[in-house]
């Protein structure tokens, strides 16, 4: 086997230093174009199993601030975003408090005080068939 | 050809490396995406240990651009903060609107009462439009006390009182040296101007001016030493057409108001201002008005009648009375539907206030929490008049030695 010359080693190092600046140069610009400054905001969200969430059962979700309930009827959800500005309410006497602005709601979501004047929305929830749940929230 | 190309390669990957190097030594960016804009923003990155600006503006929600605009996305402090409204305080009246309003937020409707920034912007407070008519008037600078200048133009398209526009004061016009005189040492002192420079003069712009109480804290229970760094700051001296600052660093509070003749009740200086003046009082009512006693208007009387007339109470029947809103803002009190709270005479609520069983009344300062009770003039000794309601005559009997 023959010594590689010195000419030939050099070669090479410019040969690799040539196709690692190209890798990094094209990841960089990858790294670039790949940056959402507006990402989608998540829509979709899985509960975990159906079954641990029994009937009768009122569960309060953190995130996204929601309530889920499971009734004779299935399974429903309720946003807990108030519908003035958009702070989550909290689980009061009379059913829902905002913390921010003071908007009551009944536990239906109903406004019963303002400033909000619209009502919790009703939140879409899907039953997979491997028994999971997912909160829709479009 | 190739020792370029190679040349060429080497300088790119150099340039990779300073970018590494430059990008290793940045704080690792903390993005928060508020409900309100649903964009993320990096303000968090470099701020993370300020506090909560306040209960109703939770940064979950709101975050940080939404008020006080800036570069959303920079990490770079110089480029973050180059197009934020109004400075450090987007609460500045030339920012105020895009800041602070909306319909949902401070400049809804009057019939909503959430107009704040159009009763602001017309209050007194901030046109001083009374002081400048007063002083033009006095040295016939204007044939009437009609306000014609503010400190700066403002049109009131809904005017109740006769007054619908303020051209903007410029002094530079005026001929009188008095006049010279009160723009150059009084068109400082109003909500709108910016503040002389100096300690005894640190106040901020805007809402914050009276709602800024701690380091990015805004607040409805604001005590009096808030409205002292404007109102207990000296005296105008008459004669020499000066102001004179007061040099004096007073701790007793009784002391601490600037008039040496001036006489006060026990309420007048134990009790913080917002405990008797009302939101309209303080932040106006949404007309231009030419003096500040159109718009100041609670005496003794509001809380403790007189001979003849017992103070004026409304029983909460409507769960969206503002009433309500007001101690949601400050919880020093659980108002509850039925309660009976009294109430001014434009009908304003004196919601830290309550009437009890036994026909007396209750007060919760709204800056202290402490209770006070307190007694219908009605079937007391007083012998006053019932038509001299002004203070002065109440003084008569009821000052504290000074």
């Amino acid at each position: 086997m023959t010594q590689p010359s010195r000419r030939d080693f050099l070669k090479l190092v410019r040969a690799g230093l040539l196709y690692l600046s190209g890798a990094l140069a094209i990841g960089g610009l990858l790294r670039f174009l790949d940056y959402d400054a507006h990402p989608a905001p998540k829509t979709e969200f899985d509960l975990g199993l159906a079954s641990d969430f029994p009937l009768g059962s009122r569960t309060l979700l953190a995130d996204p601030p929601a309530v889920l309930l499971h009734t004779q009827s299935g399974f429903s959800a309720l946003s807990l975003v108030c519908t003035h500005l958009g702070c989550a309410v909290e689980p009061s006497a009379d059913g829902f408090a905002c913390p921010c602005h003071g908007s009551r709601f009944d536990a239906a979501g109903g406004v019963l005080r303002g400033p909000a004047q619209k009502s919790l929305p009703a939140l879409r929830v899907e039953l997979t068939a491997d028994g999971r749940l997912l909160l829709h929230t479009d | 050809m190739r020792r370029l190309l190679a040349f060429a390669s080497f300088l790119l990957l150099l340039a990779l490396l300073f970018v590494w190097l430059w990008e290793s030594r940045q704080p690792e960016a903390i993005e928060l995406i508020p409900v309100i804009s649903g964009q993320p923003e990096y303000c968090l990155t470099c701020h993370a240990d300020l506090p909560e600006i306040s209960a109703s503006h939770p940064i979950k929600t709101f975050g940080c651009v939404s008020c006080h605009g800036g570069e959303r996305l920079a990490l770079d402090a110089d480029l973050a903060h180059s197009s934020m409204r109004g400075g450090a305080n987007p609460s500045d009246l030339s920012v105020v609107e895009a800041s602070c309003g909306g319909s949902a937020c401070h400049s809804g409707s009057e019939a909503d009462q959430r107009d704040h920034i159009q009763r602001v912007t017309t209050s007194i407070q901030s046109t001083y439009a009374g002081a400048i008519a007063s002083i033009r008037y006095t040295f016939g600078a204007q044939p009437s006390l009609t306000p014609i200048f503010g400190i700066y133009a403002v049109t009131d398209e809904d005017s109740k009182t006769g007054v619908a526009s303020l051209l903007a004061f410029d002094p530079s016009r005026e001929t009188n040296p008095s006049i010279k005189k009160f723009a150059e040492n009084c068109l400082t002192c109003h909500i709108n101007a910016a503040p002389r420079e100096g300690e005894a003069y640190a106040r901020q712009t805007g809402c914050a001016a009276c709602h800024s109480i701690g380091e990015h804290k805004l607040s409805t229970a604001i005590p009096y030493t808030q409205c002292n760094a404007c109102h207990n700051r000296g005296n105008y001296d008459l004669r020499a057409m000066t102001f004179v600052e007061r040099a004096d660093h007073p701790t007793k509070r009784v002391e601490d108001y600037y008039q040496p003749i001036a006489q006060f009740t026990r309420c007048e200086y134990t009790l913080d201002c917002i405990d008797c003046h009302t939101r309209a009082e303080a932040m106006g009512d949404g007309d231009l008005h030419a003096n500040q006693k159109d718009i100041q208007y609670t005496q003794c009387k509001t809380c403790h009648g007189t001979l003849t007339e017992l103070p004026l109470t409304k029983t909460l029947t409507d769960p969206n009375d503002i009433a309500f809103r007001m101690a949601q803002l400050n919880p020093i009190v659980n108002l509850q539907l039925g309660d009976t709270i009294l109430v001014t005479e434009t009908g304003e609520p004196l919601w830290n206030t309550r009437v009890l069983p036994d026909g007396t009344y209750e007060m919760i300062g709204k800056a202290t929490s402490q209770y006070f009770a307190f007694r219908p003039v009605m079937g007391s000794g007083c012998t006053q008049n019932g038509a001299d309601q002004s203070s002065a005559y109440c003084h008569e009997c009821h000052a504290v030695e000074r």
